[in-house]
């Protein structure tokens, strides 16, 4: 990942919403419209006379997008009455979800339309499960007006695009003020550079009792967390990056063994990491839900968990204001940045028989006004331009800095390795978190892993 | 039948076939659904697991999509894998501990006290019977939530207890995860060998017992003697389902500590599932399964080596 690469992401989002101005007229409400009534939007032009079978298969646990499918695929049933579509909603984790699928696409078998993950789309494309988009968006007017470049680039991977996005994944430092407050702190607290999450972590442990002061995931358990949420900011806060200019992985280097001291420091030194982390499935659950009950200051964590928080105040839980979200501080106090992602995204199953009716799916669910609504419910900033300029948007705090936060954020390129080069991750900031090794045999065990994980060929020589 | 003082001519050969047919008939006719059964849910995937092995097979990438014979390329890599002594040592750690010394120890001992109780008409004996059924019949990964939350930190009933009789709370799962996974391997799998040395306990004649302490034997010499020479054949048969299915036993270390922490419980079952299933690569994942299953087939060897009856 290079620092050029970052900044046209970074330009090239804002300019794009920018651009939408505010021409969409005020009224959009959050959830699904009811039937009969008015949408603002102009109604999605989708294909008739189509027919057969598809299936849509996703997950969702917190049970958001179920009525927004189901508008979706009753927009396709209208538009052609002989087709039959069949909804496969799973009540399980994204990642729980992600298994069962791949081994069905690998038995050639799985949904018409797939719903996972847009950080897979190049594991999915060499594996040859995803279908190429191209010659659909092609006759898709929104893709080229709506969808500003930088999300169409998050992903495009070998040439073309794979996926439609709907909204996409920011990333804070939630801190829980209160708590701050009591440690001695401040309410308004800000870490002013790496340091400071420390410094913070360590009042936290001395002064509040009975509250965890840092969520750093590491190890197996915290999957893809432990990349995305713990060691990839740390590492860029110390000035690294994961891959080089030739988009090969950096298996050596200073920033490498800063980036496992740090864990040394907060998980055996200065000990203000819960060492549940480490052996608990899924431990971001636990994570996420101490710091809405306050059992848990400071945690790095997607900005998606903040539509929850916010639902909880909604219900009289707790506080909102309680909970400040940041972006994540360098070492040596440089421009705090975020880690930012194409999101949950749309897929077509390169086995499907009707990639016709399976793109005329993915086009009913993401038009202006499912988009919108949805991303209002479960707060992301969102792919498509229109949406992200509408009033109601503009008038949540929120989404309005989740947005702005994207300006500052690094994104993983597409690589058929990423999971490889996770589990790599897992393994290094595991042993130094459970005091197996020291931050210098682990960077140096994390070149050789590297190595033995994606080939000599695909890591930095040094 | 033929005497060896009077040898007769070998019948013909479909005499012979047609004669051994009959003699077995009961047998294969008996046997053929269950030897199909094992054919297409045991030895069908493990003869494709055994392939599998040889291939860098996997479920995303490139290598889901072609495939290809990389021969003896997985083992070399994992015989060169950093993790894979601390695997096995923890495998065998696991093992000995709530296997062999667990279950198979606590079991045959259980078994003797409620054997004893149901002999004196003890009331409370069904009380104990129920209570080591339970922790056998709940589903594996309730057992293992159960205990999650009896080792909680903050809110664990085991550190409940502590703190109310003034200790310190302890870091079950973080200090001594090990140990900690043992204790719940060996609660829940404790009721399997208790059953089996039960009802073998009950087949063993009660006038041997009797003559024996006529002759003046106490209960040690009395079980040194009679209850551990009967229950031999039935012991080895505990100590090889219970070390095969401990050593297959990942599910329950999942739940605890997910091989954490570092790799402090990683077994060899639980890093065959977290690398063809979490890692994606089935083809190494296959090999560390074809590995495992070389290791149980020796321990079966063994054991029933052990177990033939002396001629």
């Amino acid at each position: 990942m290079t620092p050029e690469r970052r900044n046209l992401t970074r330009r090239g989002l804002v300019q794009g919403m920018g651009a939408a101005g505010l021409a969409a007229a005020a009224g959009l409400r959050v959830g699904p419209r009811p039937a009969g009534a008015r949408s603002r939007f102009a109604a999605p032009m989708l294909q008739g006379g189509l027919s057969g079978e598809i299936t849509i298969g996703y997950a969702d646990e917190l049970g958001v997008k179920p009525p927004y499918v189901e508008q979706a695929a009753e927009a396709v049933r209208g538009a052609n009455p002989d087709a039959t579509i069949t909804i496969d909603l799973q009540k399980i984790s994204g990642g729980d979800y992600t298994t069962q699928l791949l081994l069905a696409l690998d038995s050639g078998e799985g949904p018409d339309v797939i719903h996972i993950g847009g950080d897979r789309i190049g594991e999915l494309a060499d594996a040859g499960y995803i279908a190429p988009l191209d010659d659909f968006l092609a006759e898709w007017e929104d893709w080229e007006t709506e969808y500003p470049q930088s999300v169409r680039d998050g992903v495009t991977y070998d040439g073309s695009v794979w996926a439609v996005p709907y909204g996409l994944d920011t990333r804070f430092l939630y801190a829980r003020r209160d708590i701050l407050d009591q440690a001695g702190l401040g309410a308004d607290w800000q870490p002013a550079n790496l340091e400071g999450i420390l410094e913070a972590a360590k009042a936290v442990k001395e002064n509040v009792p009975n509250v965890l002061p840092y969520g750093l995931y590491a190890g197996q358990s915290g999957e893809g967390g432990t990349a995305a949420h713990g060691f990839l900011p740390i590492m860029l806060a110390h000035g690294g990056q994961i891959k080089d200019a030739e988009g090969k992985w950096i298996g050596s280097g200073p920033t490498i063994e800063q980036t496992l001291a740090y864990y040394e420091r907060a998980w055996r030194t200065d000990a203000v990491v819960p060492t549940e982390i480490l052996t608990t499935a899924k431990p971001w659950t636990a994570m996420r839900e101490k710091i809405g009950t306050g059992e848990l200051a400071l945690l790095f964590e997607g900005g998606w968990v903040y539509g929850g928080y916010a639902a909880k105040a909604a219900e009289g839980a707790f506080d909102l204001e309680a909970i400040a979200y940041l972006l994540h501080p360098t070492v040596d106090a440089g421009p705090s940045f975020t880690i930012g992602g194409p999101g949950t995204v749309w897929y077509i199953n390169e086995a499907s028989e009707n990639k016709e009716l399976a793109w005329e799916f993915i086009k009913a669910f993401n038009t202006a006004e499912i988009v919108a609504a949805l991303n209002l419910e479960d707060p992301h900033p969102v792919a498509r331009a229109d949406a992200a300029a509408l009033p109601e948007f503009q008038e949540n705090q929120y989404l309005v800095d989740a947005t702005a936060s994207l300006e500052q954020a690094v994104f993983l390129p597409p690589d058929p390795n990423l999971a490889k080069v996770i589990a790599v991750i897992q393994d290094a900031t595991g042993s130094v978190a459970a005091g197996d090794a020291t931050p210098e045999d682990a960077a140096a065990r994390y070149r050789e892993d590297l190595i033995r994980a994606v080939g000599e060929e695909n890591v930095a020589a040094g | 039948m033929a005497t060896l003082a009077q040898p007769v001519p070998p019948p013909p050969v479909i005499r012979r076939r047609w004669s051994a047919w009959r003699r077995n008939r009961a047998y294969v006719v008996g046997l053929t659904p269950a030897a199909i059964l094992l054919a297409l849910w045991f030895v069908g995937p493990a003869l494709w697991g055994f392939y599998a092995s040889f291939t860098n097979r996997a479920l995303t990438g490139r290598n889901a999509r072609f495939p290809e014979w990389v021969g003896l390329e997985n083992y070399r890599r994992l015989f060169d894998d950093p993790d894979l002594a601390t695997v096995f040592l923890n495998s065998l750690v696991f093992v000995v501990g709530s296997a062999m010394l667990g279950q198979f120890v606590l079991g045959l001992a259980l078994a003797l006290l409620l054997d004893h109780a149901e002999a004196r008409g003890y009331r409370l004996t069904p009380l104990v019977y129920g209570a080591v059924l339970l922790a056998w019949v709940n589903p594996t990964v309730i057992a293992g939530f159960q205990w999650v939350a009896m080792f909680d930190f903050y809110y664990g009933s085991l550190n409940q207890v502590l703190t109310f009789v003034g200790l310190p709370r302890v870091n079950w799962l973080g200090e001594a995860p090990m140990l900690s996974v043992i204790v719940v391997n060996v609660w829940r799998g404790t009721a399997f060998a208790m059953l089996i040395f039960l009802g073998a306990l009950r087949t063993i004649p009660t006038q041997i017992y009797e003559a024996a302490r006529v002759d003046g034997a106490g209960a040690g010499r009395r079980f040194w003697d009679h209850t551990l020479p009967n229950l031999r054949h039935i012991a080895v048969l505990v100590l090889l389902s219970v070390t095969m299915s401990t050593f297959g036993t990942f599910v329950l270390i999942q739940t605890l500590t997910n091989g954490g922490p570092g790799n402090q419980t990683q077994v060899i079952a639980l890093y065959a599932y977290e690398t063809a299933f979490r890692g994606y690569e089935i083809g190494y994942g296959s090999t560390i399964a074809v590995v495992m299953l070389a290791i149980n087939v020796a321990f079966a060897t063994v054991y029933l080596r052990v177990s033939r009856p002396k001629v």
